[in-house]
């Protein structure tokens, strides 16, 4: 019964998104602006900084990291080197994207109920809280994780196209694929769940924008850190993070669903 | 066979006590009317009756489910129509009523979406987007959201309120038809005609229960019985022959009529009759005073002051 009432929750929150233009063109045209700025500043970097930007500090500890994860990276050409150090960190930014979604869409999740004033209706049904909470999250989790999948795509794509394919093999390491296929769907989830727990706490969904936007900061971080070199993920501690942020996930589903109170939601929100 | 019992329930947001030690019980298949003004906790009560929200203290069974433990049991067994029908205005009428339907047990969501469409009189509005629905129409949804799996007690909080005199009208009518069908319903409401009309019994709160009664008996515990009998010959000796009567209680004259309070109404009638008659007096009519709802609702408010 509860798989039912999740996808129950899943195709409304779907249709509701889908007959709106301006969620429609979040979800597709948002992740396709980013993409398109990852290959703009590769392109700027490489074009105007070359292999000068390898004397900066920040990025003589991140080539020295990733020369130790890719031994073969060492025989480039310093401006290559710089590319494939551009090019490996996009797949953390590609994080930006199902979060820069979960913000406008799952912030608006329980806050648009109490708005229409369907959830005391709701709330009268047998849905359990975790059923709704976790298919309103998965309804925003999952077109942003296939969204986020196609980017990665285009992103390979235009790579492709400008000529840089012959070093896509050096980015495409273990750790992208992780990333990619792991980290995406985790910090998805993590996101989306985060998001309707603003929800249910905000009064109104520019407060739950507010409360969701710290979301962000982790991964603002974990890209920050990647990128001066301070660590460097490798296949097995990409794993373990991976594990970890799913393991979150289930914690902060646990969360949701003790911060979702009924009560203070339906009499508190007027 | 009761269906709802409420004992001692209480409840309080912060200091203010919104329901205080309010014990009911209502049987199977009546129709309760649920009066009060503005913030005496109608809706409080409806919610934690319905399991939205828990009581302070005390408890509730509804058809033999704990409303603070049992919830999703519950709430299978309860419709709920909201003070606001809130919908998914976007979606059509069909599809919100899909959506409710999705998350009840052993229901067939397509024949139960179409029967209640078809008895609200919204089966040709079906595809329509719920936010081009007039109030009156998102209530008939919103009833037949509340009916989708043939809950055994129905809530319903304020159904007519801020409803245009026809589409209140054809929600009473609603209403009568369930009762008929013999569900138990609770029915919150501001209008005395209206919860005289449907109701079989009726409770009036203000913070705690103050009556709860038949509007008969109701009437007959606050207002004395007045019995009214209209002449065609009033004046002469009359009245003072009827006083004489040891039956009578009170008697004033008014215009063409008596009005007399009886010891016993029915079996004193007959006496009574007979001496007007002998009296000379020519009867035109006998009647008994019937107080709206409205003065002993007044009534019990000024007393709560």
């Amino acid at each position: 019964m509860s798989r039912k009432r999740i996808i129950n929750v899943l195709l409304k929150e779907w249709q509701f998104l889908f007959t709106d233009i301006n969620s429609i063109l979040l979800v597709t045209l948002l992740p396709l602006l980013i993409v398109g700025q990852l290959i703009v500043y590769a392109w700027l970097g490489v074009t105007f900084a070359g292999e000068a930007a390898l004397n900066i500090g920040i990025f003589q500890n991140a080539l020295a990291n990733l020369q130790r994860a890719t031994p073969i990276v060492a025989t480039l050409s310093g401006g290559e080197q710089f590319q494939v150090l551009l090019l490996s960190q996009f797949n953390l930014f590609m994080l930006l994207i199902p979060l820069m979604i979960s913000i406008s869409v799952a912030t608006f999740s329980i806050v648009d109920e109490k708005l229409s004033g369907s959830l005391e209706a709701l709330l009268a049904t047998p849905v359990k809280t975790w059923e709704l909470l976790l298919g309103k999250a998965l309804a925003g989790a999952i077109p942003a994780l296939i969204v986020t999948w196609i980017c990665a795509g285009v992103f390979l794509l235009i790579v492709n196209i400008m000529g840089w394919g012959y070093l896509i093999s050096m980015v495409m390491t273990p750790v992208w694929f992780i990333s990619l296929f792991l980290f995406v769907p985790t910090i998805t989830v993590l996101s989306f769940l985060l998001g309707v727990i603003g929800s249910s706490r905000a009064k109104d969904a520019k407060d739950a924008q507010n409360l969701i936007v710290f979301v962000v900061l982790p991964v603002l971080a974990l890209i920050a850190i990647q990128v001066t070199g301070v660590i460097w993920l490798t296949t097995i501690s990409a794993l373990l993070l991976a594990i970890g942020i799913a393991v979150v996930d289930v914690i902060v589903l646990r969360i949701a669903v003790r911060l979702f109170q009924r009560e203070s939601i339906i009499v508190g929100w007027r | 066979m009761k269906i709802i019992e409420a004992y001692n329930l209480t409840k309080k947001f912060g200091e203010i006590t919104a329901v205080d030690d309010l014990s009911l019980e209502v049987e199977k298949g009546e129709v309760l009317g649920f009066l009060g003004p503005n913030g005496a906790g109608k809706t409080t009560t409806i919610r934690m009756l319905s399991g939205i929200i828990a009581p302070t203290s005390g408890y509730a069974w509804i058809a033999d489910c704990r409303t603070d433990g049992e919830i999703e049991r519950l709430h299978e067994s309860i419709g709920l129509l909201t003070e606001t029908p809130g919908f998914y205005e976007k979606l059509s009428a069909r599809r919100n009523l899909e959506f409710f339907a999705g998350f009840y047990s052993g229901i067939d969501v397509k024949v139960k979406v179409e029967k209640y469409l078809k008895i609200m009189g919204l089966w040709d509005r079906r595809q329509s987007r719920v936010g081009t629905f007039s109030k009156g129409m998102k209530q008939r949804l919103a009833l037949a959201r509340a009916l989708l799996h043939e809950p055994k007690v129905l809530f319903l909080d304020e159904p007519t309120a801020g409803l245009d005199p026809e589409a209140a009208q054809e929600v009473r009518e609603l209403v009568k038809k369930l009762s008929n069908e013999g569900r138990t319903i609770f029915f919150s409401t501001h209008n005395l005609a209206e919860a005289e009309q449907l109701c079989h019994r009726i409770a009036v709160i203000r913070n705690k229960l103050l009556v709860i009664d038949s509007g008969q008996n109701l009437r007959h515990r606050f207002f004395r019985r007045e019995v009214i009998i209209r002449l065609d010959n009033p004046g002469g000796t009359i009245a003072e022959a009827v006083r004489k009567l040891p039956c009578v209680e009170d008697l004033r004259e008014e215009t063409d009529r008596l009005i007399l309070v009886l010891a016993e109404p029915e079996k004193n009638r007959p006496e009574l009759v007979k001496a007007i008659v002998d009296a000379g007096g020519r009867i035109l009519e006998v009647s008994e005073r019937e107080h709206p709802l409205e003065e002993i609702y007044l009534k019990l408010m000024r007393e709560e002051k």
